[in-house]
């Protein structure tokens, strides 16, 4: 922050969607802020995308709506977009481009950052291996998250994906530690009732006291959607770097963001890439995820859970497919689940967490976690195969083993994967109940565990 | 009476038989009865605990939803109050500022203002306007830079200047105003400081 101010322009060459073209620039900076003043005096923010040839790209983060070149002047801040942190910003609620939008005043800020954030150093980095328990089953006992990871939710338009977000947000802690845990939230583009119903879940629950609300709605200018995710990845690299809590950042919904991205792109008249989203998108979405994760000597950690909603179900969009290169594995929610009134509907056979190995076990866990993991994974998958047979042959054409793997699939479902949206289950309740899957079938079906386990948590009928 | 006695014994017998059989039967459903209590004893045991650990979760809930909102409540109450204290020092500085005696080294701020405004612009061929205070000092200090004009049309605010390239496409806000607001975040976090916030 300095005393110095910008100088304002008035030479407005074009305006162009979401882009201000303004001429006779000079000293402009790469993502330097820009105030836009309106005829009537309005003020709407933007950044710099180009300079060069006396002329200054700016994208408008409120929009161009209203906006004319004669009357509209553009003042170039001489800094780049600074979000103000402090531990104060715990229980605030803020709009899209970190304004409190709470009735309550700015918090004193005990730091400005640069909402861009700085790269993590490789070398720097530590193996996230620290179990973090969101209380919802499927997750801790099959995909588990670990401290300082990446790990998105593929879901689809419709389905249930905004529940379990406020779910986990409102669980979310960490186990066998007194270190402070925080949860940033935000909303990218979601409605006023998603976004009333994230706030008022936390408020009831008596989370928000841990958390920071970032609200984007539906309604707002979609450019703003491109700084939200920044914006709340700055304020938990503070929480977690400075103030060395675990932070667990929920992103809901990036398809939004890359949507808008894709307008600012088109407003360029960049070359397009697949479904005219830019060539850069895996670049640009690598700037987010890429904030995840835990520092050597540093507390704290960052954890994402990115939401993004699979137009169509297809998880070969661009949006999921560059997705799941950069994150550590994928929460896949099935259509059938959900149709079938599964919550949270979590398509197991298609979801993977690729550092739960690291985050589970004696001393993180339970000793027999990740082998009664496993042990469920191949039942539920052999149980779907009979399924499948039964849709053919029928019951009747079914042995006896099958129809108890038929069993397996039943219990897995109504009872290890279906749980009430406020239901908080321990990690030992998550784990007992998936013994109580298999203990369908017979002790010799179990052949990834251990026998020692199984002696000891095989739950005779 | 033959017959009499063979049909007295037959009915004894049936009597004892029955009695028996209904004894046995009373005899196995004590047992079963027993046998359904003591498996149900676990059982209850087991629901009893599941209430218990629900209700101790739904207590925990409770608890913390209670603890939560109020902490937020007071927090909030805590912020709302500072922000007034904070505004209240704003305004007296500002009165402070706004009423300081513009002789001695008033002028040389006016200097160190138009000399940054003129080298961010890149010129001093600008015309430069300020408050009806302020017009004499700056007027004076104009000739120090060729090619500044003071503009007949005055400006509100506390002091300082502002200065227009002479086309009108570029203008730069130096006045004492614009940089207030520049460094309010700052300064209100010196404020609170003051007031033993943040520290």
């Amino acid at each position: 922050m300095t005393v110095e101010g910008g100088v304002q322009y008035s030479k407005i060459a074009e305006i162009k969607g979401p882009l201000v073209i303004v001429d006779d620039v000079e000293n402009a900076a790469f993502d330097e802020l820009v105030e836009i003043e309106t005829k009537d005096g309005e003020r709407r923010l933007g950044k710099v995308l180009e300079v060069g040839n006396g002329k200054a790209i700016v994208q408008v983060f409120e929009g161009t709506t209203g906006l004319s070149i004669s009357g509209t002047n553009a003042k170039f801040v001489g800094k780049v977009m600074e979000m103000p942190v402090s531990k104060e910003v715990l229980g605030r609620v803020f709009d899209g481009l970190g304004r409190p939008k709470d009735g309550l005043p700015d918090p004193i800020a005990d730091k400005f950052i640069d909402i861009n954030g700085e790269p993590m150093n490789p070398e720097q980095r530590e193996y996230p291996k620290d179990f973090i328990q969101t209380g919802v089953s499927v997750i801790d006992g099959m995909i588990t998250l670990v401290r300082g990871q990446k790990l998105p939710i593929f879901s689809g338009s419709g389905m249930s994906h905004n529940l379990l977000a406020a779910q986990i947000a409102r669980q979310a802690s960490v186990v066998g530690t007194q270190d402070d845990f925080a949860v940033v939230f935000a909303a990218i583009g979601v409605q006023f009732s998603e976004a009333e119903y994230f706030k008022r879940s936390l408020e009831e629950s008596g989370a928000l006291k841990r958390s920071v609300l970032f609200l984007n709605l539906a309604d707002d200018p979609a450019i703003e959607r491109i700084i939200t995710p920044r914006v709340a990845l700055t304020v938990a690299e503070y929480l977690a770097f400075d103030l060395g809590m675990h932070v667990l950042v929920i992103l809901t919904d990036m398809t939004n963001y890359a949507e808008a991205l894709r307008e600012i792109s088109a407003a360029r008249e960049e070359v397009p890439g697949r479904k005219g989203y830019p060539g850069y998108l895996y670049t640009d979405l690598s700037t987010i995820y890429e904030r995840a994760g835990k520092l050597n000597g540093r507390k704290g950690s960052v954890t994402q859970v990115p939401i993004l909603s699979m137009p169509s179900d297809d998880i070969t969009h661009p949006i999921p497919d560059l997705t799941g290169y950069i994150t550590e594995g994928q929460i896949v929610l099935g259509r059938d689940l959900f149709r079938q009134g599964v919550y949270p509907p979590v398509n197991i056979l298609m979801s993977l967490s690729r550092l739960m190995k690291d985050g589970i076990g004696e001393g993180s866990t339970r000793e027999d976690h990740g082998e009664i993991s496993n042990q469920n994974y191949d039942a539920y998958s052999r149980a779907q195969e009979v399924r499948a047979l039964a849709g053919i042959v029928g019951k009747a054409g079914l042995t006896e083993i099958d129809l108890k793997y038929m069993d397996v699939g039943d219990v897995f479902e109504k009872e290890f994967l279906t749980q009430a949206t406020d239901e908080n289950r321990t990690i030992d309740e998550t784990l007992s109940i998936l013994w109580k899957v298999v203990s369908q079938l017979p002790k010799n079906e179990l052949t990834k565990v251990k026998d020692k386990f199984v002696d000891k948590y095989y739950q005779e009928k | 009476m033959a017959s009499n006695t063979a049909l007295e014994k037959t009915i004894d017998k049936i009597l004892t038989q029955t009695e028996k059989d209904i004894l046995s039967n009373i005899q196995s459903a004590l047992t079963e009865s027993q046998q359904t209590l003591d498996n149900a004893v676990p059982r209850l045991q087991q629901e009893y605990d599941k209430i218990l650990s629900d209700g101790r979760k739904e207590a925990e809930k409770i608890e913390k939803q209670i603890i939560g909102s109020s902490d937020l409540e007071a927090r909030n109450k805590q912020l709302m109050s500072l922000e007034e204290a904070v505004d209240k020092v704003f305004t007296q500085a500002l009165e402070q500022i706004a009423n300081t005696d513009r002789s001695g080294n008033y002028a040389n701020l006016i200097n160190s203002l138009l000399d940054e405004s003129t080298k961010i612009l890149g010129t001093t061929n600008v015309s430069v306007l300020t408050n009806s205070k302020d017009k004499d000092v700056v007027q004076s200090e104009l000739s120090k830079f060729p090619g500044a004009e003071l503009s007949s049309e005055t400006i509100s605010c506390l002091g300082g200047v502002i200065i227009k390239s002479k086309d009108g496409a570029m203008t730069f806000d130096n006045t004492i105003d614009a940089r207030i607001e520049r460094l309010k975040p700052l300064i209100r976090k010196d404020i609170a400081t003051k007031f033993g916030v943040g520290k």
